[in-house]
C-alpha cells in the first residue's frame, strides 16, 4: 500500500539500487510530519462516533432525504471516517483510494444513492464541527486535507 | 508492499476498527526511532560490497572445494553470481529495515528463491552459511562492535550502541532469509 516509505522503496527497487541519501531525506521528511498525523488519527478514532452522529443528524434534519436510509448513511459515514483514520496513519491516500474511492462510483450509481448526502455530511464535519476542541491546529489541518480529498472524489 | 504504518492499517481493517491510542504507541516509537533506523540502514548501504564479499569469501574458506574445478563457485562467472546474489539479499534487507516490515523482502526476494536455487543447482546449505555471515557482519557494523575502525557514518552522528534494537530487527530479517532457504 502506498505510503511515503513504500513509494521510495518501490522506486529504488525498480532501479535496482540501494536507498540513496535523497531517499532517506524524503523518508525522514515524512517522519517529521508524522506526529501531527498520528495525533489526528488518535483523536479522530476517539470521536468517530460523535462526528458521525452530529453530521448525519444535521443532514437528515433538513428533511430532504428519506429517514429510512439514515442508519445506512451512519454506517457509510463511519466507514469513510475510518478510512480517513487509516490515511492519517499511513501518511498517504492509499486506504481511501483502494478501499473507499475505487469502484465507489459504480456502486453509488447502481444503488441510486444520493451522493449529496455524503458530501453535505463531510462538509458539515469540515466546517461546522469545532475540530479544534479535540485536536491541535496541525492535526486539524491534516484531517481537513483528507476530508477535502474525499469530498472532491465524491463530487 | 507494506511498511510499519500500512501493516497497522491492514490489521485494523481486518477488524473493521479505527486505529486508536494502543496501536499508535508502536508507531510513535517507530517515528521516534526514525533517525536510528536510517543510520542502521546506512550501515548496510555503505558497506554492501564489503559485507557480501566477506560473506562469500568466508563461505569459500570454510569449504575450499567450492572454487576448485567442479565446485559450485567455479569458474569465476559463478562466483560473481554468488556475490551478486549476496548484494541483492542485502538490498532487500535494507528495504525491509527502512520500512520496518518484512513484506517487501518476502514478496520480492524470498518468494520462490529456494525453488530457483534448487532448479539452478545452487547448494542452499552454502548459501545459508553466506547469509549467516552477512547477518553477523551487518549486526557488528551497525552496533559498532566490529573489530577495527567504525564502518559507517550516520546522518545524526548516531552511535552504534543506540542501534541495538534496530540491529536485532535487521538480524530477524536475515533469519527470514535463512528460514526461506532451509
Amino acid at each position: 500500500m502506498k505510503s511515503a516509505v513504500t513509494t521510495v522503496i518501490s522506486a529504488a527497487d525498480a532501479a535496482g539500487r540501494f536507498p540513496s541519501m535523497s531517499d532517506f531525506e524524503s523518508v525522514k521528511g515524512s517522519f517529521d510530519r508524522a506526529l501531527p498525523r498520528l495525533e489526528a488519527a488518535e483523536k479522530l478514532a476517539s470521536c468517530i462516533d460523535k462526528f458521525t452522529n452530529l453530521a448525519v443528524d444535521a443532514v437528515y434534519q433538513s428533511g430532504s432525504y428519506e429517514q429510512a436510509n439514515k442508519d445506512k448513511c451512519v454506517r457509510d459515514i463511519h466507514h469513510y471516517l475510518r478510512l480517513i483514520n487509516y490515511c492519517l496513519v499511513t501518511g498517504g491516500t492509499g486506504p481511501l483510494d483502494e478501499w473507499g474511492i475505487s469502484g465507489m462510483r459504480e456502486i453509488i450509481r447502481i444503488q441510486l444513492l444520493p451522493t449529496s448526502a455524503y458530501i453535505e455530511a463531510f462538509i458539515f464535519i469540515r466546517d461546522e464541527i469545532k475540530i479544534n476542541d479535540v485536536m491541535s491546529q496541525q492535526a486539524e489541518t491534516e484531517f481537513k486535507g483528507l476530508l477535502d480529498y474525499l469530498i472532491n472524489a465524491l463530487a | 508492499m507494506l511498511d510499519a504504518f500500512s501493516r497497522t492499517v491492514v490489521s485494523a481493517d481486518a477488524k473493521g476498527a479505527a486505529i486508536g491510542s494502543e496501536d499508535l504507541a508502536d508507531l510513535r516509537k517507530y517515528v521516534a526511532d526514525a533517525n536510528k533506523r536510517i543510520d542502521a540502514t546506512l550501515a548496510i548501504t555503505q558497506n554492501v560490497s564489503c559485507i557480501a564479499a566477506d560473506a562469500v569469501a568466508g563461505m569459500v574458506c570454510e569449504n575450499t572445494g567450492l572454487t576448485q574445478p567442479g565446485g559450485h563457485c567455479y569458474p569465476t562467472r559463478r562466483m560473481a553470481a554468488c556475490l551478486r546474489d549476496g548484494e541483492i539479499i542485502l538490498r532487500y534487507v535494507s528495504y525491509a529495515l527502512l520500512a520496518g516490515d518484512p513484506s517487501v523482502l518476502k514478496d520480492r526476494c524470498l518468494n520462490g528463491l529456494k525453488e530457483t536455487y534448487l532448479a539452478l543447482g545452487v547448494p542452499t546449505s552454502n548459501a545459508i552459511r553466506a547469509v549467516e555471515i552477512m547477518k553477523i557482519a551487518t549486526v557488528a557494523i551497525m552496533t559498532e562492535t566490529n573489530t577495527g575502525r567504525k564502518m559507517f557514518k550516520g546522518i545524526n552522528s548516531g552511535s552504534g550502541a543506540q542501534c541495538k534494537d534496530i540491529a536485532a530487527e535487521a538480524a530477524s530479517y536475515f533469519d527470514l532469509v535463512i528460514e526461506a532457504l532451509s
